[in-house]
């Protein structure tokens, strides 16, 4: 019913939204930018801890010197050293900032007007705010004499150079990501077109191209799985071409002569042969056409599970009609046979197969129900859109341990062991291989009373 | 009829030659596919019969073939492989009828007789007269002796199939392939029973049998004029 996407549908969809190598750039120009982001994060965090360290370095150092200074000169040099530092300027312009305090906290020298929450008695550290927004590095210590002294050196300008490793990962970092799609691009597109033309050989089934993908001799891992490819499918035409050659020869080499002891019989037959002697040489022609009509069946049944899922020989086929058409067909017979056969078919439901296929479906559906249904039983064929076709009778239906066995070669129901049948128990064997050649499953529903055959197209 | 049978099985052409000469036909056999090219070619034959499995040709090559160089004779081919889909390639390479061995002679010339029939022309008009019957295609009715037959759809169809092969031999697989499309015979004995209400139809309030069953597998429509 045209649900399924042709395969030369599928194969154009294919070129953009499922193929690997158009995936695989993707990913790696992905991977590419994800990589660079973590680059420029750990290098970013990296900068800003060498300042904060160097900072700490430096007002330790200063610290330390005017200790030294305070040590040696006492508390009248460590005042003028520290007005001197102050009237510097450094040419980065990260001030440095004193205070020179004594045991009530008033300043004695320096800059800052209050001394900040740092503890001198530990000689404390930390981060000190300088007028409203200037941040800086502090550290307090205590000097003899009960004085406190504080440097604290203002943090540097870090924004500039974090601006520039920002633009230098940005820029680069997309020149990068684009070197590295445009490579996975050219890579990839050479790979794909290298297995479109293996897919084209494959697809076309010519013979030439099969023979020359599996004679390349280079060896990289394209050629080798097409290679390998080929050969399998090569393997498999030789196959089905043995299978073929094998089941012509089997059905030539038992057909004719079995088609010259028939001519012979049929002789005797005209030659007016005794009433008794007739039956019986009608009886063997009678077997001879049942032989015939087995082993037709088996080949039917081989051939019909070796083409399954090929197209080859296809056209839609209107099953309303071919329905409609084989229950009329065996109206009369049900009648004189005392069933009451009933059809209920949906109008316009059609399906891509072979009919003449499609129609033994029905018709051994029909004849299994003949033979098997209660007397007086009847018998209801339902076409419902969607290609589900049911036959089903109320006669004393299918145990529900026999239900897949009904479909193997040769079974046969009790009532047919008893002799009474004809048939070979072929039939629903052969429905069931023609069914799954359609990409239909038939199967036998549970059902109180009666068998009830269900085919429909297989799910998924 | 002048027949030509390619065949290289010389008992199974030894058999065909005694059957047409039973059926008051000429069968020429050639054993040689090519050789029987070559005949087909240039002498005029109502039909031919053609084996589909010949020593040195493949039968279905041949009817290709004959049929490239223009020769329009009905083939029917004539096969030890008779499943749907061998049929459907001796037609699609340009037979016009497929039989399987092992066949009913009745069967045969039946069916070479209608491939006679169909290639010569006899195309059926809008009237089909045959003895006390008349078949009006068009309008769908059926008459015997001039009294309206009342005959559901299908078994007007089936009633015009006989018509159109009135006085011949039709056998069941024809009556399966031509009127309800179907390429093999179920086990249902469903064209007896149709045959067997058709025939009271045409038979019911009236002198004199209308269908015979041919001994095997055919029937044929009598003229149906009173004894």
């Amino acid at each position: 019913m045209g649900h399924r996407l042709s395969p030369a549908r599928r194969d154009a969809d294919l070129t953009v939204r499922h193929s690997i190598f158009a995936r695989i750039t993707l990913l790696s120009a992905a991977l590419s930018a994800v990589l660079l982001c973590g680059l420029w994060w750990v290098t970013d965090r990296t900068i800003n801890e060498t300042i904060a360290a160097s900072l700490r370095e430096g007002v330790d150092v200063d610290l330390a010197g005017l200790v030294d200074i305070h040590a040696s000169g006492g508390r009248e040099e460590l005042s003028r050293r520290i007005a001197d530092r102050l009237a510097l300027v450094p040419s980065d312009g990260a001030r440095a900032h004193y205070l020179l305090a004594d045991a009530t906290g008033a300043r004695v020298a320096g800059d800052l007007a209050e001394w900040p929450g740092l503890d001198p008695a530990v000689s404390e550290s930390g981060p000190v705010r300088i007028g409203r927004q200037t941040e800086a590095h502090a550290r307090a210590t205590l000097l003899p004499g009960n004085l406190r002294l504080l440097v604290a050196h203002e943090a540097p300008e870090r924004a500039p150079i974090l601006s520039r490793v920002a633009l230098v990962f940005g820029l680069g970092g997309a020149v990068f990501v684009a070197c590295i799609a445009l490579f996975a691009q050219a890579a990839g597109g050479r790979v794909r077109q290298r297995v479109a033309g293996v897919n084209a050989a494959f697809r076309s089934g010519d013979d030439q191209a099969l023979s020359a993908l599996a004679a390349t001799d280079s060896a990289d891992e394209i050629d080798d799985i097409a290679r390998q490819a080929a050969r399998a499918l090569q393997r498999d035409r030789q196959l089905m071409a043995a299978y073929r050659e094998t089941s012509e020869q089997v059905a030539h080499e038992i057909r004719t002569p079995l088609s010259h002891l028939d001519a012979r019989l049929a002789k005797a037959l005209a030659d007016d042969p005794a009433p008794a002697t007739a039956a019986h040489l009608v009886a063997a022609r009678g077997e001879i056409r049942q032989l015939v009509g087995t082993l037709e069946a088996l080949l039917d049944i081989a051939a019909s599970k070796a083409k399954q899922g090929q197209r080859q020989g296809m056209a839609l086929v209107d099953l309303s009609a071919m329905t409609a058409r084989i229950c009329e067909l065996y109206e009369d017979s049900a009648e004189d046979a005392g069933y009451a056969l009933s059809w209920d078919i949906a109008p316009d439901v059609s399906l891509m197969g072979d009919e003449a296929q499609l129609g033994r479906i029905l018709t051994n559906l029909l004849d299994n129900a003949f033979k098997y249904n209660r007397p007086g039983g009847a018998i209801r064929v339902v076409l419902a859109p969607g290609s589900r076709l049911s036959v089903a009778d109320n006669g004393p239906g299918i145990a529900a341990s026999e239900r897949e066995r009904v479909f193997e070669r040769f079974w046969r129901g009790p009532s047919a062991q008893a002799g009474d049948q004809a048939g070979a128990g072929l039939g629903l064997a052969l429905a069931r291989a023609i069914a799954e050649r359609h990409g239909l499953t038939l199967r036998v529903m549970p059902s109180e009373p009666g068998a009830h055959f269900m085919l429909a197209p297989e799910e998924g | 009829m002048k027949v030509l049978y390619i065949e290289d099985d010389a008992r199974a052409a030894a058999d065909m030659r005694a059957l047409g000469w039973e059926q008051g036909d000429t069968i020429e056999v050639e054993s040689d596919g090519l050789a029987g090219l070559r005949r087909a070619g240039m002498e005029a034959f109502d039909v031919i019969i053609m084996d589909r499995m010949l020593g040195d040709a493949d039968g279905l090559s041949l009817v290709a073939r004959l049929r490239d160089s223009g020769v329009s004779t009905p083939v029917l081919m004539l096969s030890a492989l008779g499943r749907t889909g061998d049929r459907a390639e001796g037609l699609e390479a340009g037979a016009d009828d497929y039989l399987a061995k092992p066949f009913e002679a009745l069967e045969l010339f039946a069916r070479i007789r209608a491939l006679h029939r169909r290639a010569s022309g006899r195309e059926h008009s809008a009237v089909i007269l045959y003895g006390a019957f008349e078949c009006h295609v068009k309008a769908r009715t059926a008459f015997r002796s001039n009294q309206h037959l009342s005959l559901s759809p299908r078994e007007f169809e089936l009633f015009r199939y006989f018509m159109e092969n009135a006085g011949e031999v039709v056998t069941r697989e024809m009556l399966l392939r031509d009127v309800w499309n179907m390429s093999f015979d179920p086990q249902t004995n469903v064209v007896d029973v149709n045959i067997g209400r058709l025939r009271r139809k045409l038979e019911h309030g009236f002198d004199g049998p209308a269908l015979e069953t041919v001994w095997g597998t055919g029937y044929r429509l009598l003229d149906g004029t009173p004894i």
